[in-house]
């Protein structure tokens, strides 16, 4: 038979290329585990409180400079000025000084992400609700190496209003509030070397009149390591290319044949495209050029990606129901719309939050109750396509199940030989179904001990193993290995090309055909169920 | 699991004090390395500024000169801005005392400070618990200010990485360890700065107690319970930031405590401290540099547990502080205010040491109904209340 490469597999051969692929997945997850560090790290930086004598705001804050702010350490005694509140400027310079060397941001480190955090003092006196508004009016400024050092550039700015939520257990003058922090920037591309973040806390018009006592503010900076992305970059530079080759070979094999490519070969076609995408190693430019779209881009190349390979999940069972043939894509349109329109929610949402951060770094959807509000619809949307879908899923695969083993049942009647044969292939079905279930199933346990990692995280403790970058690396790897095992399986086999003739055969000469390699290109399963059908 | 990380600092540690041994005789019975307190009444930090080309004359400061051992004074050289830290720590430590012993017979009080004297007074020269909680609390209070203004950016030394014991010396002075850093940070970023101020704390306070005298062991480890509570008390916090926002990518830090938390459990621990005994022969002698921490106090009542690493230990039982005392330096209860409803030791009866009290009205003149700004107070009224107050005779 032509079949796939999988069905003429032998034993032997395929245990070797099992075997291949572990040790391909256990060096991608060590990769990560030894060699790169955490993916990414965070910078705390306590604020710097300046006091602003000029009244005006197009004056930059900074500690670390040829002229430095002017500092003030406490506040001042109580003060019948109101304007004391407006005229204190949070100074952050990052990154911070480290070993006497200014430290800079390498173009390595990819993004960054800003997170405020609020040291909020109980006054019995005046006693904070909750949950307040807090309006920040934030600037960000950048400097580069060869800049003059007192020359910052303007980068954005913004008057934001974000919800702080505080909570004290012990109620005593000077004990500190709880807060929860407060998520202010996300920028997309680490371009410059030098970042100046200047916070105030107006109170004009009834702005922060209801915020406590603050008495410090910091800033969790937190960028993607520069180790990580190196070793990332390296992964993506390897399998870019073998997923290309292997690609293009299946093509070649294709287009070899008479016939048309059938529909689970275009779908395999297109997953491994949206992985090629994927795996192109276009972050590089930004060592180069400022991108800040780079985090969306990479976020939509890996949800088009998913979406890809869902859909694939979809038509590789639905292929094996062993009924009537589906014989075009466009066909499966109801199948597909449940991971369409959970990937057009969910790119929406990803539009909303970090396209409109393009603009303004300091947007966030969440802040606003219209914004809440529209965010909870696109992923509840979301979410029940893809409950759908898994629903969907599971009850083809448990169809292909049935059909198998109620196919398998009718083996008995076969002659010796012929039952040999397809118990084999129907083994070998199963044995990638599970392959599919052990790649869902580590992506999921990926996912989950990504989630748990607080036990992971111990101060003082060194870990030899990075467990975080690790599993990214081990899930990408794992994924890749996939692809290009289904290209190379799935290929069409030419151990002996077939003819016209033995297509026009009838089907009840294949059945004794059948000890020969059989002349079909459909899969051989498929004849199977066929050939069942009629005996 | 510290042990390991920090060898080198203690052989430096080691050695240094073998120098400065003769020259600083310190009285018999207290440990030697508690005179840095007086830093804290070194100037105001105002006066202190870091990164002023000027800043190197507090050198000169006799105050800083006479509270501080060579070494000490050697790594306030190598780490410009630490001075200040250390000052705002040791400020810190005080009002923290202040505040958990404000209730008590013993409340904390500090000297005017003279030179050579100590800033707590006479009790440290005694093993009693007041003097372990000093301890704790001033070794805490310099790891919680030193890893404050290394987040600042006060402290230029700070380094980026204390898993690596090897790579350089940790006062991070000269180029070599400063590419390190800058490596370092570029393929893994920092750590957190608790890591230096645990370090710095270490090498700044404890020098000087080289566990050799029982009185010195007790002062290690209440140092170092002090830096222990500092760690524990860090908290985790996390952010999402893969696909979406969603938690593909999640990353965590820990987060300083606020030092009243660190002041709270260590007055739990002064509650519960534990006293401890002369170990049998052999393990004190034992101390060789590995070992400066690695030592385990014998309870007094050997039916008691060994301390761990979070308890204060002391050696005698604390002296009554009802009566004046110079030769102790207690100043007694006399003229201390009490609370006459209270049954604690805050309540007359037992502050006053059954001297009884007297009770006086009071108009007292407060600001009161102050609407606040976020900073700062902005518009009080004043108001009179009438106040009763007892105060011990």
């Amino acid at each position: 038979m032509a079949g796939t490469v999988l069905e003429n597999l032998s034993g032997r051969k395929l245990a070797v290329l099992v075997g291949f692929i572990l040790v391909g997945q256990v060096a991608c997850f060590l990769i990560g585990g030894l060699i790169a560090p955490q993916p990414s790290t965070t910078e705390q930086i306590l604020a710097t409180k300046c006091i602003d004598t000029s009244n005006g705001t197009e004056e930059w804050f900074y500690v670390r400079g040829p002229k430095p702010c002017r500092k003030l350490d406490f506040y001042e005694s109580p003060n019948e000025d109101q304007d004391i509140a407006n005229d204190i400027v949070f100074a952050f310079q990052l990154p911070p000084i480290r070993e006497k060397v200014m430290l800079d941001f390498s173009r390595w480190q990819q993004n960054l992400v800003g997170i405020l955090h609020v040291d909020m003092t109980y006054h019995s006196e005046y006693k904070m609700a909750p949950r307040v508004v807090m309006s920040v009016n934030a600037k960000l400024g950048y400097q580069n190496k060869h800049d003059p050092p007192d020359k910052w550039t303007y980068y954005a700015s913004s008057v934001e209003k974000r919800n702080l939520e505080c909570s004290i257990e012990q109620k005593i003058d000077g004990y500190l509030y709880n807060c929860s922090i407060i998520p202010l920037f996300e920028l997309g591309s680490l371009h410059h070397d030098f970042y100046l973040l200047n916070i105030r806390l107006p109170v004009n018009h009834g702005q922060n009149s209801d915020l406590g006592h603050v008495a410090d503010m910091w800033l969790f900076a937190i960028n993607q390591t520069g180790g990580f992305t190196k070793v990332w970059l390296s992964l993506k530079c390897i399998f870019f290319p073998s997923i290309i080759g292997i690609l293009s070979w299946f093509w070649r094999r294709i287009s070899a044949l008479q016939r048309k490519p059938q529909v689970l070969e275009i779908m395999l076609l297109i997953t491994a495209l949206s992985l090629t995408l994927l795996n192109a190693p276009i972050e590089l430019l930004t060592l180069k050029f400022d991108l800040p779209f780079m985090l969306l881009l990479t976020d939509i190349r890996q949800g088009l990606f998913y979406a890809a390979l869902l859909s694939f999940w979809l038509v590789f069972s639905a292929e094996h129901l062993m009924e009537i043939q589906k014989k075009s894509l466009k066909e499966y349109w109801p199948y597909f719309s449940t991971v369409g329109i959970g990937c057009v929610s969910l790119f929406m949402f990803e539009l909303c939050e970090r396209g409109i951060q393009l603009r303004n770094p300091f947007y966030s959807i969440w802040v606003t109750d219209a914004g809440t509000k529209m965010a909870m619809a696109l992923l509840v949307i979301g979410g029940v396509c893809g409950l759908s879908y898994l629903i969907l899923l599971f009850y083809l695969i448990w169809k292909v199940f049935c059909n198998i083993s109620s196919k398998r049942a009718s083996l008995p009647a076969m002659s010796q030989a012929r039952k040999l044969h397809y118990s084999g292939i129907i083994y070998r079905f199963n044995f990638l179904m599970i392959a599919t279930l052990v790649c869902a199933c580590l992506t999921v346990v990926a996912f989950c001990l990504g989630q748990v990692s607080e036990a992971q995280f111990k101060f003082e403790e060194h870990q030899d193993l990075e467990y975080t970058s690790a599993f990214l690396t081990g899930v990408y790897g794992m994924w890749n290995i996939y692809i290009f095992a289904l290209l190379a399986l799935y290929a069409p086999s030419h151990k002996r090309w077939p003819s016209q003739a033995d297509l026009n055969l009838p089907t009840n000469e294949i059945e004794f055909s059948c000890l020969e390699p059989e002349p079909s290109e459909i899969s051989s399963l498929t004849t199977f169920a066929k050939k069942t059908a009629l005996e | 699991m510290w042990s390991s990380l920090i060898l080198l600092p203690i052989l430096v540690t080691a050695l240094d004090t073998a120098i400065a041994h003769s020259q600083n005789r310190p009285r018999p019975g207290r440990g030697r390395g508690s005179n840095w307190w007086g830093i804290a009444k070194a100037g105001e930090p105002n006066n202190l500024l870091p990164l002023v080309p000027g800043a190197i004359s507090y050198m000169g400061d006799p105050v800083t000169q006479s509270t501080l051992r060579r070494k000490q004074r050697r790594l306030v050289r190598e780490n410009p801005g630490v001075l200040v830290a250390v000052s705002k720590g040791a400020n810190m430590a005080i009002q923290e005392c202040q505040f958990q012993f404000k209730n008590r017979r013993w409340n904390c009080s500090t000297r005017n400070f003279f030179r050579g004297k100590n800033l707590f007074g006479k009790i440290v020269d005694r093993g009693c618990r007041e003097t372990a909680f000093i301890y704790a609390i001033t070794s805490a209070a310099v790891t919680h200010a030193v890893a404050r203004a290394c987040a600042e950016g006060s402290i230029e030394s700070c380094t980026c990485d204390y898993s690596h014991v090897s790579r350089g010396s940790p006062k991070g002075a000269g180029a070599p360890g400063g590419v390190h850093g800058v490596r370092d940070w570029e393929w893994g970023g920092c750590s957190d700065n608790i890591g230096f101020g645990f370090k710095f704390s270490r090498e700044f306070v404890d020098t000087g107690e080289r566990g050799r005298s029982l009185r010195e062991k007790m002062n290690l480890h209440n140092n170092e319970a002090g830096r222990v509570h500092v760690a524990a008390e860090m908290r985790q916090e996390c952010k999402c930031h893969g696909m979406s926002g969603s938690c593909t990518v999640k990353t965590c830090w820990m987060r300083l405590p606020p030092f009243r938390i660190v002041g709270d459990n260590l007055k739990d621990r002064f509650d519960g401290a534990s006293r401890v005994i002369f170990p049998n022969s052999g393990s004190l002698r034992s101390g060789g540099k590995k070992s400066r921490y690695n030592f385990q106090l014998k309870p007094y009542n050997p039916e008691h547990k060994p301390p761990g690493p979070k308890d204060l230990v002391y050696l005698e039982t604390s002296p009554g502080f009802c009566e004046r005392n110079p030769r102790l330096g207690i100043q007694g209860t006399q003229g201390r205010q009490c609370n006459d409803t209270s049954i604690g030791v805050d309540g007359c009866d037992l502050m006053c040491c059954g001297r009884g009290h007297k009770t006086q009205e009071v108009v007292v003149v407060e600001r009161c109904a102050c609407t606040f700004h976020w900073c700062c107070e902005v518009k009080c009224k004043l108001c009179r209340t009438k106040k009763t107050i007892h105060t011990c005779l």
